[in-house]
C-alpha cells in the first residue's frame, strides 16, 4: 500500500482539514457549560440541545469575535438545536452525505474537549448503529471529551458527516449529518 | 503521493474485504464474540469466549445462523478452532508473517462489521505473564465482543487474531503464523493436542535467600501437589513437593504459565524441567505427553 511508503504526505493534509474545520466551528457558551457548534448558514449555527443552558447564549467565532445568539429551535429528544446569530461574514460548513460513510474510514473531530480550544482528534468509523427507539448514530473509534458536544465529525475531505454528541463505552457517538439536515429543514419550515 | 481521503478509502475497503470472512460467535451468555474463517469450514475465535459444554452457533456475514462445534483449543494462546458447514463464506486472506512491522497501521474487526484502528507496537508482547513471540502488542482499542476477530492490514489481509484474554497489560493479537499452526493441527489430526505433564500445581513464594543463591529473577514458582500415575511427570521421576522453576528455559511463576509453555507443538518432545527438591536445584528431562481426554 502506497499509504505506508509516503506517510509524510498525510500530516499536512490533515492539518489543512483542521484549519478548514476551525473556521466553521464555534464555541457555544451557555453560562452553565458549553460545547461546540457548526456554522450551518451565515446566520445559523447547529449544536446539541444538551449544550444549551437556561440563560442566554454567547458564541465565540474562530477569529475570537464574541456574538450574542438565540435559540430558534431545540429538540431534546433528538439532542439537536438551531441557533440564530447576527451575520458576521463567516464561512459555512460543507456537509457531506452520512449515508455514504463506510466502516473503517478515517474521521476527525473538532471541538473544545475539556476547554482545550479548537482541538482536532482523529480515528476511524467503528460502526453505523441504530439504538432502540430508532435513533441512528455514527459510532467512531475516536477520542472525545466534554466540550466536543455539538462539534463536527468530518471525513478527510473536510466534509461534515456528523455532530459529535456523546461518549459511551469509549466510543464516540455522532448524529448523522443527514438527520441534522432534516432537523434544520423542519425547524426552518416551522418558523415560516 | 496519497491523500488522507485515499487512505480512508483504503481502510474502509480493507474492512469490507476482511468482513466477508467474519462471524459472530455465540458461545457464552449475552455478548457474542468474533470469529474468522481460516480454512474451509474452520473458524478461529478466542478460547475464553467459548464456555465449556455450551452449544456454539455462528452468525454468518450474510445473516445465516449456523451450528458449530469446538474442534480444538489452545488455552495458552487463547485460541479455539470451530468446525462448521459455512458454504459460500470466503476464507480470510492471511498476510505473510514476515510482512508485519512495528508501526504498521492495523484494523481490528468485530462482527457487524465494527472497526478499531491503531498500530502494531511490538512484535513480541514480552514483559507480560505470557511472554511469547506468538503475540503482537497493538496500540488500539479492543471493544467488547472483538475477541477472536481478525487484525488486518491496510489491504484487509489478516496479520493476527485479537484477544482480550491473553494479557491484562497489553492489547494483544495472536500472530497469524501461530494461528495457522493450530489450525494445521485440526486439519491434519482433527484436533489440537493438549500438552500434558500430569502434575497438579500451586503457586509458591520463593524465599529470598534461595532466589539470591540461585540468581532467580522470579518471585514465585509452582509446587507440585499431585502427580498422576503413568504420566510423563511420573515417568521422569517428578514427585510431590518438587518446586518447578522453569520449563525449557521459560520461568514458571504460576500454574497458568504452564499452559503457555506447554503449547501443542511440544507434545512428544523432550523438555528440561528445572526444579528445586529439598532446596537443591536439579534438572529433569520430561517427554511431554498428550492429555488423555476431551478437547
Amino acid at each position: 500500500m502506497s499509504a505506508l511508503t509516503a506517510p509524510e504526505t498525510l500530516p499536512p493534509h490533515l492539518a489543512r482539514i483542521a484549519d478548514g474545520l476551525r473556521q466553521v466551528t464555534v464555541e457555544v457558551d451557555s453560562g452553565t457549560g458549553g460545547g461546540a457548534g457548526i456554522l450551518w448558514a451565515p446566520d445559523l449555527v447547529v449544536t446539541n440541545a444538551h449544550v444549551l443552558g437556561a440563560a442566554g447564549l454567547r458564541l465565540r467565532l474562530a477569529d475570537d469575535r464574541h456574538l450574542d445568539a438565540r435559540v430558534v429551535a431545540a429538540d431534546p429528544r433528538a439532542d439537536l438545536a438551531l441557533i440564530r446569530m447576527p451575520r458576521a461574514g463567516v464561512l459555512t460548513a460543507a456537509a457531506g452525505d452520512s449515508d455514504a460513510v463506510r466502516v473503517g474510514s478515517v474521521v476527525v473531530a473538532l471541538g473544545h474537549p475539556r476547554g482545550l480550544r479548537r482541538t482536532l482528534t482523529a480515528g476511524v468509523v467503528h460502526a453505523l448503529a441504530t439504538t432502540p427507539g430508532g435513533r441512528r448514530w455514527i459510532q467512531a473509534d475516536l477520542r472525545l471529551a466534554p466540550g466536543n458536544s455539538g462539534g463536527p465529525l468530518a471525513d478527510p475531505a473536510g466534509r461534515i458527516v456528523g455532530i459529535n454528541t456523546l461518549v459511551a463505552g469509549r466510543l464516540a457517538f455522532a448524529i448523522p449529518i443527514n438527520d441534522v439536515r432534516r432537523f434544520v429543514a423542519a425547524a426552518l419550515a416551522a418558523l415560516r | 503521493m496519497i491523500t488522507a481521503m485515499e487512505l480512508s478509502e483504503a481502510l474502509a475497503g480493507a474492512v469490507e474485504r476482511a468482513a466477508r470472512s467474519v462471524f459472530a460467535v455465540h458461545g457464552r451468555p449475552r455478548l457474542p464474540s468474533t470469529g474468522v474463517q481460516w480454512h474451509a469450514g474452520l473458524i478461529v475465535t478466542a478460547s475464553h469466549t467459548l464456555e465449556p459444554d455450551r452449544e456454539v452457533t455462528l452468525s454468518a456475514p450474510d445473516g445465516r445462523t449456523l451450528p458449530a462445534r469446538v474442534a480444538g483449543r489452545d488455552p495458552g494462546l487463547d485460541v479455539a478452532v470451530l468446525r462448521a458447514e459455512v458454504d459460500a463464506v470466503p476464507l480470510a486472506e492471511v498476510a505473510a508473517d514476515e510482512a508485519v512491522r512495528v508501526g504498521h497501521l492495523v484494523i481490528a474487526l468485530g462482527a457487524g462489521p465494527r472497526a478499531s484502528a491503531g498500530i502494531v507496537s511490538a512484535l513480541d508482547a514480552t514483559g507480560g505473564r505470557r511472554a511469547t513471540t506468538d503475540l503482537l502488542a497493538i496500540d488500539l482499542e479492543l471493544y467488547p465482543g472483538f475477541s477472536g476477530g481478525p487484525l488486518v492490514d491496510v489491504l484487509g489481509r489478516v496479520v493476527g487474531v485479537t484477544t482480550s484474554g491473553a494479557s491484562r497489560h497489553f492489547r494483544c493479537a495472536v500472530r497469524a503464523a501461530a494461528v495457522t499452526r493450530l489450525v494445521e493441527h485440526v486439519v491434519r489430526h482433527g484436533r489440537i493436542p493438549r500438552a500434558y505433564l500430569g502434575v497438579g500445581t500451586q503457586t509458591v513464594e520463593l524465599a529470598e535467600a534461595a532466589r539470591d543463591r540461585l540468581h532467580l529473577g522470579q518471585r514465585t514458582a509452582v509446587i507440585v501437589v499431585n502427580v498422576k500415575v503413568d504420566s510423563p511427570a511420573a515417568a521422569a521421576g517428578i514427585i510431590i513437593g518438587d518446586v518447578i522453576l522453569s520449563i525449557g528455559g521459560h520461568a514458571i511463576a504460576d500454574p497458568e504459565a504452564l499452559l503457555t509453555v506447554l503449547h501443542p507443538d511440544r507434545v512428544g518432545q523432550g523438555v528440561t524441567v528445572s526444579i528445586l527438591r529439598g532446596g537443591e536445584p536439579r534438572d529433569v528431562q520430561v517427554i511431554v505427553g498428550e492429555r488423555p481426554h476431551r478437547a
